[in-house]
């Protein structure tokens, strides 16, 4: 470790309805892998965010290489070598791996651009960071690991000083973790500054020298990695927030029905032959890496994507659904992990959203019943303690807890029995987030059946009274609450991936 | 400012349309002034009108459509084809006034299935629909009328679709637009088909994966566009009597003006009957003002051209400042 390149003081940044960052502190050295830590919402991606220019502070300061900055886009920050490595991928497919390396700074031979060139840079790049990749090959034909690993060539190229993994892990096998682990540690001895983002308790253990806690957008606390165990992380980032007793044993009583039965799935290289069994009461948890096919499965169950095969049954009646409006007929309510695109009208109200569902119980003759709209909207607000001024409120303005918990309430408005939550508690700030796990308990136990994707391992293993593992489109294991463990789902979860 | 906005009796109106109104009354004024007292008076006044009318319904069948998010760029030449094809099957093939007026109302119904088709189950972008349907509408205008003109009768002539228009000097048809912007509010505020048409031009997948079907209520808005195109039709040869076919284009971008100037959003969501109205108001008086200053048609439409610019990047910056 040396001396400090990277320091942010005091940073404050305000959302609509959410403060996202609370004077946060976080500085980086150089040499030094440097953990940021903390729940779904605490506010580290925002954090990043702030640094590298996509969003602006209210207030606080910068410090890059002793001197005070501000970027305005990821470009300017770049450009002084502070970068990103997304969590998502940023590639264009279709192009060579050396083309995306090089995209927008193309090496041009006069007007022309000169690939020879590109690809032996790309080629050097690869050399120094010692994985091995052929420039020329298509990116898309790569796997999601190489990809990465060509994120970060590309980061590297731009003579970065301070990079940022934003969760680097989620979408990787153990063998491609490690050899990301051995190109931060040598990025880490060429004397970079290097900040990791990840949910992974064992990760931090093993790669990081420095881990920073924040919660609830404000600034917990620096550790010394080797000094702190597991135990000590945790409590900082769970502080004050009581957590719903994880399950030990399934609440699904031995006699419930099974109300959904799908058999036989096929829709596509991300859903290949799923079959499973959801019973009255149940919280089914599905588990897997980033890109499993979990989303994927949802989706074709519900009639929003296209599927090949496959049979559904509804309490034990076969359903043909081939739209998300046959689902909804047949008591199916889908809660999308992408709640800004799929899930919320954002610029209508929250009255608008509840009912979006069922507006056909809010008719009289041809004009909506504004007055009933307002009454069972209300009385949703209230029991989901959704905190909002009024239900005319936009959404646009809401916390994505409070969001979220609208999506739900337009599925209860509805009275959906079979409800998919997929990635219920993302982007969700911690206290929100513990209310979302009380009222799906609480739903189940009313007997709503709820199939809950997340990619939490707490998640999964706190919530679900069973849990279903899926690998590169295909159901790999089933797992009882009783007999789970992490290291088993893992196992299931990379069992097909070479 | 901001405490004018927060006023309970400006929140209830609206403060962009009491702006809009402001607009409205100043440039009336103006034009008064700068022609020296001329444009003042009755006749200017109903001039102006005669040009709301058709365009009112053109701007306010249009809303529908914008509010999905999509445009349609096929409103005027389908005017004009409804005009011509009706106006041909009443003064050449001899069929009664009211079924005339029916035919227009029918062609128009016509090219809104036929857009919204395209749009909603096809999946066509609205842009490259509705400019095809566009020629569409003009070749099919011209091969109807064998590429002649159509004049329709005078009230003298047993035109009395006139009356529609204007009773001696009063404006019929202001009250029937109003009494139309009337029902498409009711419609678009009120009803299911209104709500999910505002809700999917603002989120369409939301919309759709709440288990509605989307593509039927898209085309609803283009049907409804097109019903609209096909009375503004009887409103623009009740004013104008003669209607030339390969001509309709400059409205399209006359009625868009005067429905984004009133507030509805380009992107799709947002839409304001009212303002739709105040705009066109704003656009006939324009038009008519532009022609009693003594100028020359051509300006009329680099002037609308601009105001539609100024009146979508206005509508940009402001749904940037949101995000």
């Amino acid at each position: 470790m040396g001396e400090v390149i990277l320091t942010m003081n005091d940073i404050d940044k305000s959302f609509p309805g959410v403060h996202a960052l609370d004077h946060v502190h976080f500085d980086v050295q150089r040499g030094e892998v440097h953990a940021l830590m903390g729940e779904n919402g605490a506010g580290k991606s925002t954090l990043m965010k702030v640094l590298t220019g996509i969003y602006t502070k209210d207030s606080g300061t910068i410090e890059f290489e002793g001197r005070e900055v501000e970027f305005h886009n990821a470009r300017e920050a770049q450009d002084a070598g502070v970068v990103i490595v997304h969590q998502e991928l940023n590639m264009v497919g279709h192009l060579t791996v050396a083309q995306n390396i090089f995209i927008g700074r193309e090496f041009k031979k006069g007007v022309k651009i000169d690939d020879k060139r590109m690809n032996e840079e790309a080629a050097k790049l690869f050399k120094r960071l010692n994985i091995d990749i052929d420039p020329t090959a298509t990116m898309s034909d790569l796997t999601v690991g190489k990809q990465q690993m060509c994120e970060i060539a590309k980061a590297i190229s731009h003579e970065a000083k301070v990079i940022v993994f934003d969760e680097p892990s989620a979408a990787l096998t153990e063998s491609e973790i490690q050899e990301l682990f051995k190109i931060i540690r040598d990025l880490r001895e060429q004397n970079l500054g290097i900040v990791y983002i990840s949910h992974r308790m064992d990760e931090i253990k093993v790669i990081t020298d420095r881990v920073t806690v924040m919660r609830d957008g404000g600034y917990v606390g620096t550790l010394i990695t080797k000094d702190c165990t597991k135990d000590d992380i945790i409590n900082m980032m769970v502080g004050r927030v009581i957590y719903e007793e994880p399950k030990t044993k399934s609440m699904v009583p031995e006699d419930a029905p099974v109300v959904l039965k799908v058999e036989h799935l096929n829709a596509g290289k991300m859903v290949q032959d799923v079959s499973f069994e959801l019973r009255k009461g149940e919280i089914l948890g599905f588990s897997g890496l980033m890109g499993a096919g979990r989303t994927e499965t949802a989706r074709a169950i519900f009639g929003a994507d296209s599927k090949e095969s496959g049979d559904i049954y509804v309490n034990g009646k076969k359903v043909t659904i081939n739209s998300p409006e046959d689902a909804v007929k047949a008591g199916i309510g889908y809660l999308s992990e992408d709640r800004k695109r799929f899930g919320i009208v954002v610029r209508k109200t929250i009255a608008e959203n509840s009912t979006l569902a069922s507006l056909d119980r809010f008719m009289k003759g041809i004009f909506i019943d504004k007055k009933k709209e307002n009454e069972i909207t209300q009385k949703y607000v209230d029991s989901l303690a959704t905190k909002t001024p009024s239900i005319d409120q936009l959404v646009v303005n809401l916390s994505g807890g409070n969001q979220q918990k609208v999506v739900i309430a337009k599925w209860l408005v509805r009275d959906c029995e079979i409800l998919i939550f997929d990635e219920p508690t993302r982007g969700i700030d911690v206290g929100a987030k513990n209310e979302i796990y009380k009222l799906m308990n609480r739903l189940a136990a009313e007997g709503k059946s709820i199939i809950m994707i997340s990619s939490e391992m707490t998640e999964i293993l706190r919530m679900s009274d069973r849990i279903i593992v899926m690998c590169e489109g295909k159901v790999t294991g089933e797992i009882g609450i009783e007999e789970v463990s992490q290291e088993k789902i893992m196992t299931l979860a990379t069992r097909d991936i070479q | 400012m901001e405490k004018i906005k927060q006023n309970p009796i400006v929140k209830k109106i609206g403060f962009n349309r009491i702006v809009l109104i402001c607009v409205l009354i100043l440039m009336y004024l103006l034009f008064c002034l700068s022609t020296g007292g001329k444009f003042a008076g009755l006749p200017r006044i109903l001039s102006a009108l005669n040009y709301a009318y058709f365009l009112g319904f053109l701007s306010l069948g249009v809303t529908f459509v914008i509010a999905t998010g999509g445009i349609d760029f096929s409103i005027g030449p389908v005017m004009f084809c409804s005009a011509l094809i009706s106006g041909y099957c009443l003064t050449s093939l001899k069929v009664p006034m009211v079924l005339a007026l029916l035919i227009s109302i029918l062609v128009g119904l016509c090219f809104g299935i036929f857009n919204g088709y395209l749009v909603a189950y096809w999946s066509v972008p609205p842009f490259i629909v509705s400019m095809a349907s566009m020629n569409i509408a003009k070749g099919v205008a011209s091969v109807f009328t064998k590429t002649q003109s159509v004049s329709w009768p005078q009230a003298a002539d047993g035109g009395w679709f006139r009356k529609l228009v204007k009773i001696g000097n009063f404006p019929m048809g202001l009250i029937i637009l109003i009494v139309a912007a009337i029902i498409c509010a009711c419609l678009l505020n009120k009803t299911k088909a209104g709500r999910y048409i505002l809700c999917l031009g603002s989120n369409r997948e939301a919309v759709r994966l709440s288990g509605v079907n989307t593509k039927k209520w898209e085309m609803l808005a283009y049907v409804i566009c097109g019903i609209l195109v096909g009375i503004a039709a009887i409103f623009f040869v009740g004013a104008y009597t003669t209607v030339q076919p390969g001509y309709g284009d400059q409205y399209n971008n006359e009625a868009i003006a005067g429905c984004v100037m009133g507030g509805t959003s380009m992107a799709g969501g947002l839409a304001s009957i009212s303002g739709t109205l105040i705009g066109v108001l704003i656009i006939a008086l324009l038009q008519e003002g532009i022609l009693a200053l003594g100028f020359t048609k051509d300006y009329q439409l680099i002037i609308t051209g601009v105001i539609v610019i100024v009146a979508v990047y206005a509508d940009v910056v402001a749904r940037r400042r949101k995000n």
